[in-house]
Formats: structure tokens, C-alpha cells, sequence
């Protein structure tokens, strides 16, 4: 059985899928000749061909839109946006197209595209290139946003968002691409989308976190342990629509949460988990709910940037000052 | 000693011209530090050093074209042996997927060997119940500025919920007392309605200054089918009427009374697991029948274990009507913050002495305590007496 990366684990899921069904199309940015910026597609062209993994011109808008066309009459476009930074032109499509196919034609079409796109800070590129904007999707009604954070959930994970019958933008976290490796079968088993993963069993605080933060938050979580706090971790994996039963029934148990998230801190993912928590769960909290996230400002250039992202002491911090109350 | 290739710059750009070199052959340099700046298509961009050591030898020099992942520098480190895995605090790209690819085209990709090792479970599995307490924030802080553990406290609120007034009503029950020492067996921790019940009797003893008076009322002339429970109600409706003053709520700390116009009648039934007290409401308001079929309600939710803790609250006056069993007279407890409580025992044939002689008459022994902190023993007559006088009725 092959150890593999995160990145390696979504060209799994490509080939396989490419490989079982005809209808998968990928598109994008270089990721023919050139196996995309990360190697994501690499060697996907010379084994499916031309008419399959199409380069395309530098224009995002079309690429969705073309993704959107070629979905709604039956194939199964996967179209890869360079850096999240880059994705914006394509927000007009998926709000107003992607996101609205099926409600506009009362059922009659549906859009199964994937849009993928690398996200996140941490591997010190230039500016537009290390943000963390999941919010702006998830925010859109008829699209699903999924992050996976290892090579298991990569590969499952994106095989059943192809296979999703509605839009996904599926967010990779960049930083941990080639980080951890896993042993990962290549048998086109599918994982749940809409449901949280919970990676570590504890009792005394719910950690709730996604894409490359489990990294740091898994840490966090062991270094406690040693000093006799036991830390519930949750990975929510689809951040839209949020699995928000593991959240409250974790919450339930311990009492306590901590919500940790690489992006800006307003509005982001972990303000609706809180809502939420705070509409559903009230009674069950024992502390108020913690954050640890980005800061509402420009992300910054890479010799700041680990100073931007939730560093394994801020989330101990956090969860001590969370069990303090 | 490592060399450094030129990476990727420009998303797929197959070459870069060397611009300027910060370093020379001989110098030291720390990882980050800029090492040179090379052109692309698009930029000139700084390149960084991404080990610390000292530069061996310069591949190429200002000015000359260099390919995409051909050798730049490389710089002696001191050390060959690969270095720990990275981590992303301090991502490195040490090792390279592939010689000439970094697996980026920007920045670095911090990359490892390592194994993760875990075991993701989808989704919620586990409908557990955590037997934890349920409190509101606000309720959680008030006990713990109180000193009270949450688990202690008996809740009363919907959703078996502990509510501000269970933390503040545990907090009055005197808690400082010395402890008692069962001795050896088995104890049981009382739960649900006999907790209730030991709590409000405790309270009622600390607070209330009870007084009771006894007497009898003669039914000898009530017309056949006439409903025991139901009469007993509307006698209570008469003395509520002939006296206000027992019905309602009294607050000690304060000295106030709130007498009530509504009269909500708690009664007392007997369960296997204590106590419950379900209320029949606006008993002034209803007929023989309504009040009937409230009280038949009442008997099918207690013996289901139905009965809301809404429906036990908020009464007025308590009945206890214990007679079906034993006992004749007894010294009901008022539960604060009600003011009076009736018991009625067991109906009977009672010797009487009448104008002429001796008869055999069906009696109520009846037993009326109230509070004389708030009402006075004239009040509480008149109410017996008025309660007496419309159990007398015929019908």
C-alpha cells in the first residue's frame, strides 16, 4: 500500500475518477503540459489526453463558466483555480450561476462541478497567494464547500465531490500538501461529504477546526494531554453545509469550545459555529466559546505570515484560559 | 553540503536571469537571507536563502540565463544528514519531491516524510447522554460566585434544566451543617420527587410558622353521587371566598403577601417514587364536571409519570387528601410560598350528638394549616367554617 501526500492523494482521486467515468473533464491553468502548480494533474494529460485535462487561457470567470456549461449538459467538470487568490472572477459565476442551476430550472438541470483551488498561508509565496477566504463561499446557498486535511479525506473526499450531483469548491490546504504522508488505498471509496471527522476523543474541551489547522491543533491537543487536559478534536471538513450535530454533541459532553481557524476572524466559519453553539447548545456550555483565528487584517507577506496564523501556543492559551472559567 | 536549484518563479517560466547576487563564494549566510535577485518574466524577485552555512560555489554568474531547476548555489551546512522533519512552524524545503521540482511555483512547500497516524470517525455515532448538567451561562456563573457544585442541585426547569431559582433556593437551605454519618448499609441518594419533596419540606420547616386547626364536616345529607375530591375543591373555593387571606404567597425576607383572585389548587398524590403535586387551576372558575375531568387527567399523568414540572408550579393552596388509607387528622405542611394547606381524612361514620339524642353521621375529619407569620387565627376559622358550611350542602 502506497504512503502518499495530500496533494498526491487529490491526483489519486482525479486519475480514479477519470479513469471510471468518462464524463470527468479537468480544466484549468497548466494543468496539462505542466501537471499544475502543485503537481495536482501531474501526468493526468499524457494518460487521459487533451480533450480531457484541457489547458485553458489565464481567465478564472471562463473557466468556471465553462465548467458551469459543460455540467449542466451532463459531464463533470473539474476545474483547478491556481491559488484561492485567483478565484474572485469566478465568484460571479458560482453565486450567480453554479449556485442557482438547479432552483432556476425547478430541477431540470444540475451543475455537478468541482472547483478546486489551494488555499491558506504558510509556504511564504507573494502576495494573493496564502488567504483563507472559505467564508465567501460557504456564505452562498447551493454550493457545497469542502477542505479536507489529510491524504485519506483528500482522496475520499474529492471522489465524492465529484460524484456530488451539485457544486463543490473544494479548498486544499496548500501548507500541509506535502507535509504528512498516509497510506491511502486507491479502491474509489467515496467519504461522506456533510459530516464532521473527529479525529481525537476527549472529555474536558471540543477543539473544532479544518483543512491545514488540524496540523497545529493535533499538536496543541498532545501537548495538553501531557498536562492532563483532554482535548475532543473535530475536523468539520464540509465547512457548507456544517455538520453541526458531532459540533453540539461533542459540545454536550465537554462543556467547552474552542473554534481554531486560519481565516480572518470576523465573519468567518467559526462566527456561525458559534452561533450556532450559542443558539443550540447554551445550556450545555460551561465557558464561553473561544476563537483563535487569523486577524482581520491584510494577510501579511511571508516574513510575517506565522505570526498572522494560529500557532500551537495560541490554541493552548486559548484552551487553559477556556478551562479557567 | 546542499544545492540549491532554481526553483520555479513564475508559474512555469522555464528560465531566469541572475539580476544580482547578495553572496559570495566563502560567505556566511542564514536561511531567509536574501541570497540573490534573479528576473523573471514578470518581476525581479529576491530569492532567499533557505539554509544556514556558508556559500561553496556559485553556479552562475550576474547576468547569465540560468534554467528552471539547474543548479544556483550551494552552500555547506556542516551537516549532510537530513535534518528532523520539518514542521510547519518552521516549514523547510529540504527535500524537494523531485530534483528540479519543489512542488510549488512560489514560495517553498514545507514537505516531510512523516506518517500521520490517525483514526477519523465520520460523523456523529454516538447518541450518548452525558448525564452532565444542563444550566444557562448566567445560571453556571451565579452558582460558581455562590460556591454551589451545579450537579447538587435539584433542577427544575424545562428540559430538566437547573434555573436560577434552583441555585438561589439551594443556596438558602442550610448548607453548613454537620454532616451525619449513616451507618454501615446501603445508602441511596434521593432523587427526583422524593428531592423535590425533602427540599421543600426543609424549606418549609425554616420558614414557615405553621398552625392548624381540626374539626369535621357533617355530610350525613349529601345527595347520592356526590364526588368527594370535587366537593372538597369548591369548599376550598368557599373559604377562599369567605377569607382571601389563605390564598396566595407570602415572602418572609421581605414581609409582603400577594393574595391571589385566581385560586389554583396544588394536590398532593401519593407515587412509588415520592410526592408529586400536580395543580388544578382556576378551580373557582370551573364546574363539578370540568373539575373531574381535570382531576382524571391528573390521576392518568401522574400514574404515567407524565406531569410536566409546569403543571406542579405556581399554585396557590394545597390539598391533601390522604384519607382513602389512614388517618383522620394530621398537620399538613404548607409549602412556602403558599400560605395554607387542607387535609382531608378518611370519610366516616361518626357518633354525633344531636337535638334529642344520638345519631350515626358521615363525617370529613378536616385539618387546616396555615401560615400565622401572614394570616391569623380568626382568618383561618372563618375560612373553615366557610368551608365546612358548603361541604354540609346537599349538593
Amino acid at each position: 500500500m502506497a504512503k502518499i501526500t495530500l496533494i498526491e492523494g487529490v491526483t489519486m482521486a482525479l486519475a480514479h475518477e477519470m479513469e471510471r467515468d468518462e464524463s470527468v473533464i479537468v480544466l484549468g491553468e497548466d494543468v496539462g503540459v505542466n501537471g499544475g502548480v502543485f503537481r495536482a494533474t501531474a501526468g493526468l494529460q499524457q494518460r487521459f489526453g487533451k480533450d480531457r485535462v484541457m489547458d485553458t487561457p489565464l481567465a478564472e470567470a471562463m473557466i468556471a463558466g465553462v465548467s458551469i456549461g459543460m455540467a449542466s449538459q451532463g459531464m463533470k467538470p473539474i476545474a483547478e483555480i491556481q491559488f484561492m487568490g485567483f478565484i474572485y472572477p469566478t465568484v460571479d459565476q458560482m453565486i450567480n450561476h453554479a449556485g442557482r442551476l438547479r432552483h432556476r430550472t425547478r430541477g431540470r438541470m444540475h451543475c455537478p462541478m468541482v472547483l478546486r483551488a489551494p488555499f491558506g498561508g504558510g509556504i511564504h509565496a507573494p502576495e494573493h497567494h496564502s488567504e483563507s477566504t472559505e467564508a465567501l463561499f460557504a456564505h452562498m446557498p447551493g454550493i457545497r464547500v469542502v477542505i479536507p486535511s489529510s491524504p485519506q479525506r483528500a482522496y475520499g473526499l474529492l471522489l465524492a465531490a465529484i460524484r456530488s450531483p451539485d457544486p463543490v469548491v473544494f479548498l486544499e490546504p496548500k501548507r500541509i500538501y506535502r507535509l504528512q504522508k498516509q497510506e491511502v488505498v486507491d479502491d474509489g471509496e467515496a467519504l461522506p461529504l456533510d459530516v464532521c471527522y473527529t479525529l481525537a476523543e476527549g472529555d474536558d474541551v471540543t477543539l473544532v477546526t479544518w483543512g491545514a489547522m488540524t496540523f497545529e491543533t493535533q499538536k496543541a491537543a498532545k501537548a495538553l494531554a501531557s498536562e492532563g487536559i483532554s482535548c475532543e478534536v473535530i475536523d468539520v471538513a464540509t465547512v457548507s453545509p456544517i455538520d453541526m450535530d458531532t459540533i453540539l454533541e461533542s459540545v454536550e459532553k465537554t462543556g467547552r469550545l474552542v473554534i481554531v481557524h486560519e481565516a480572518a476572524r470576523s465573519c468567518g466559519v467559526g462566527a456561525e459555529i458559534a452561533a450556532e453553539v450559542a443558539e443550540k447548545g447554551l445550556y450545555d456550555l460551561e465557558a464561553p466559546i473561544q476563537r483563535v483565528t487569523g486577524y482581520d487584517a491584510v494577510m501579511p507577506l511571508f516574513r510575517q505570515e506565522y505570526d498572522y496564523l494560529p500557532s500551537v501556543q495560541r490554541i493552548m492559551d486559548s484552551v487553559r484560559r477556556t478551562l479557567e472559567d | 553540503m546542499k544545492t540549491f536549484n532554481l526553483p520555479d518563479l513564475g508559474e512555469g517560466l522555464p528560465e531566469a536571469e541572475i539580476v544580482t547576487w547578495h553572496v559570495k563564494q566563502g560567505d556566511q549566510i542564514a536561511t531567509d537571507q536574501p541570497m540573490l535577485a534573479v528576473e523573471t518574466a514578470k518581476a525581479v524577485v529576491e530569492v532567499p536563502s533557505p539554509y544556514t552555512g556558508t556559500v561553496a560555489k556559485l553556479y552562475a554568474a550576474e547576468g547569465e540565463i540560468v534554467e528552471t531547476g539547474k543548479p544556483l548555489i550551494d552552500i555547506d551546512t556542516g551537516e549532510d544528514a537530513a535534518a528532523g522533519p520539518p514542521t510547519a512552524e518552521e516549514p523547510t524545503d529540504s527535500a524537494t519531491p523531485s530534483a528540479g521540482d519543489s512542488g510549488t511555483v512560489v514560495g517553498s512547500m514545507p514537505v516531510s516524510d512523516e506518517e500521520l497516524v490517525e483514526t477519523a470517525v465520520a460523523g456523529s455515532r454516538r447518541r450518548r447522554e452525558s448525564g452532565k448538567v444542563k444550566a444557562a451561562p448566567a445560571v453556571r456563573a451565579l452558582a460558581k460566585k455562590l460556591g454551589i457544585d451545579l450537579a447538587q442541585v435539584t433542577p427544575t426547569g424545562k428540559g430538566d434544566r437547573v434555573t436560577r431559582d434552583d441555585v438561589r433556593g439551594f443556596q438558602s437551605a442550610p448548607a453548613s451543617r454537620p454532616p451525619v454519618s449513616l451507618p454501615p448499609g446501603t445508602p441511596e441518594r434521593l432523587r427526583g420527587p422524593r428531592r423535590a419533596m425533602a427540599q421543600s419540606m426543609s424549606t418549609a420547616r425554616d420558614e414557615v410558622c405553621p398552625c392548624t386547626i381540626f374539626d369535621d364536616a357533617d355530610i350525613q345529607y349529601w345527595l347520592p353521587g356526590q364526588d368527594i375530591t370535587v366537593r372538597l375543591l369548591r369548599a376550598i373555593v368557599a373559604g377562599c371566598q369567605a377569607e382571601p387571606g389563605l390564598n396566595g404567597f407570602y415572602d418572609g425576607t421581605s414581609m409582603t403577601r400577594q393574595l391571589e383572585s385566581r385560586i389554583d389548587i396544588a394536590i398532593a398524590v401519593d407515587t412509588a417514587d415520592g410526592l408529586i403535586v400536580p395543580v388544578v387551576r382556576h378551580v373557582e372558575q370551573k364546574t363539578a364536571a370540568l373539575l373531574r375531568d381535570d382531576l382524571n387527567g391528573i390521576k392518568k399523568s401522574t400514574r404515567e409519570r407524565t406531569v410536566a414540572p409546569e403543571e406542579m408550579k405556581n399554585f396557590t393552596f394545597t390539598l391533601s387528601n390522604f384519607g382513602m388509607m389512614a388517618g383522620r387528622y394530621a398537620t399538613p405542611v404548607v409549602v412556602p410560598p403558599t400560605i395554607a394547606i387542607l387535609g382531608a381524612g378518611g370519610l366516616r361514620h361518626d357518633v354525633v350528638a344531636v337535638l334529642g339524642g344520638i345519631e350515626t353521621h358521615r363525617r370529613i375529619p378536616l385539618s387546616l394549616t396555615f401560615d400565622h407569620r401572614c394570616v391569623t387565627g380568626g382568618e383561618a376559622c372563618r375560612f373553615l367554617a366557610a368551608a365546612i358550611d358548603d361541604l354540609r350542602r346537599p349538593e
